[in-house]
């Protein structure tokens, strides 16, 4: 193929994808983000933006053997640093509670320290994050399964996974395996992040199945994994002033917003899709969602 | 035709292929929403939906081409903005529950073409509150 056949095809393929992407329908992606199959816990990206990446595929590593429709559950023993393992359940309709949940406050996981910032959601930076959701098990101030979470990790990144296994089990009654397991680097205190799997049982996966790494992370705000202590990142302050300057753009057809100095900021200010929001926050109180470059 | 669509609060719609989330009282809700009418889908809502017997359900894979002007279309895993220029009214649940999501709904309704008539709640078999909006185009 000459140099003109392949710019020619090159320029049909772009034109699809921009074509694509005007579309009212996002197609799914690999991962949250970078587009890469991740197969491996050490390949994980470090955290850029989303609040997970999938795993393998997004398919669990579940057996054959394991699929069962009797409910269990199990959680590890703390380890010599009083770590949290693995929360390995089978979640039923039997599991799940039918009670107000009750108070987990004396539990204090590793990393644990109670600190407030004005910019996260509820004012505390940690939260007490079950492994194996309260609405799954039932589970109250199980120490096996309690560790220490960012707010964000717990409600942007947890609760949601949690809330589609939860749904499908009390409308199908079917049952599903759900392996949770915190990822503590070396001697750290404070876990990395929790792989998070689930598979349903009597449809084989057909109603859930996913594998995906949630970040312990919070936005704006520096992390030390050694002992849980934090700070306000410097980084994202300097950012944040810089982009103070300038408004941000969304495209009300993609529902992606840009920020100054990403790819196509400048292209967006002629767009007839240009909405412009005073802040990341509102365009993604609106539904929008980051452009990645 | 009238497009009938599921949606969390960040206005996901499915997640790895599969939906978001399903409720028994939404399903018999959509159904009365039919009157009778025909209510077209594709063989994956089907499967949800094949225990409502009283329903005048049409499967096809093809069924955003196939439905008429007047025919419901429940939509849960198909691109529909091929289709803007059928669609008269869309009709929005929404679970106000937050589930993960790969794919979204993104027809813009605030952007002049369509007029919210119409807002309601109900409680559903396993979510506390479902909210029924019904966007009527203007143009």
């Amino acid at each position: 193929m000459n140099y003109k056949k392949i710019r020619g095809t090159w320029i049909i393929f772009i034109i699809c994808c921009m074509f694509l992407t005007s579309c009212s329908f996002v197609l799914p992606e690999k991962t949250a983000q970078t587009g890469q199959e991740i197969t491996n816990l050490k390949d994980l990206p470090a955290y850029s933006e989303g609040a997970y990446v999938e795993l393998n595929g997004n398919i669990p590593q579940f057996s054959e053997d394991e699929l069962t429709e009797k409910s269990f559950e199990t959680y590890s023993d703390l380890d010599d640093l009083q770590r949290c393992g693995t929360a390995y359940a089978n979640i039923g309709t039997d599991l799940m509670p039918v009670e107000e949940r009750g108070s987990i406050g004396k539990v204090k996981p590793t990393g644990w320290h109670t600190v407030k910032y004005d910019q996260v959601d509820g004012k505390y930076l940690y939260n007490r994050c079950h492994l194996i959701g309260y609405q799954l098990s039932g589970e109250n101030a199980n120490e096996k399964n309690l560790i220490t979470g960012t707010r964000y990790m717990n409600v942007e990144g947890m609760l949601p996974f949690e809330n589609m296994v939860a749904d499908y089990v009390k409308e199908t009654g079917n049952h599903v395996l759900y392996r949770v397991t915190p990822v503590f680097e070396e001697q750290n205190l404070l876990a990395k992040g929790v792989q998070m799997e689930a598979m349903s049982v009597e449809d084989q996966g057909e109603g859930i199945s996913y594998n995906v790494f949630v970040y312990n992370v919070q936005p704006g705000i520096y992390i030390d994994y050694k002992t849980g202590e934090s700070s306000l990142d410097q980084t994202d302050l300097e950012q944040t002033d810089t982009q103070a300057e300038g408004e941000i753009r969304g495209n009300s057809r993609s529902k992606i917003y840009h920020c100054p100095g990403q790819a196509a900021y400048e292209q967006m200010a002629d767009s007839k899709y240009l909405v412009i929001f005073k802040s990341e926050q509102e365009a993604e109180n609106e539904g929008y969602r980051k452009a990645k470059r | 035709m009238i497009v009938i669509i599921c949606i969390d609060e960040k206005k996901g719609m499915m997640f790895h292929n599969r939906r978001q989330s399903q409720d028994r009282i939404l399903r018999e809700h959509i159904i009365k929403e039919c009157k009778g009418r025909k209510l077209y889908m594709n063989p994956y809502s089907y499967h949800m939906f094949k225990q409502n017997q009283d329903a005048s359900i049409v499967v096809s894979e093809h069924f955003l081409e196939q439905a008429g002007t007047e025919a419901y279309c429940f939509v849960e895993n198909q691109n529909i903005c091929h289709y803007l220029d059928k669609i008269q009214e869309i009709v929005l649940y929404q679970w106000n529950r937050h589930y993960p999501a790969d794919t979204y709904f993104t027809v813009d309704l605030s952007d002049g073409n369509w007029d919210l008539v119409r807002t309601e709640e109900f409680k559903g078999s396993s979510h506390e509150k479902i909210t029924r909006e019904v966007y009527k185009k203007i143009r």
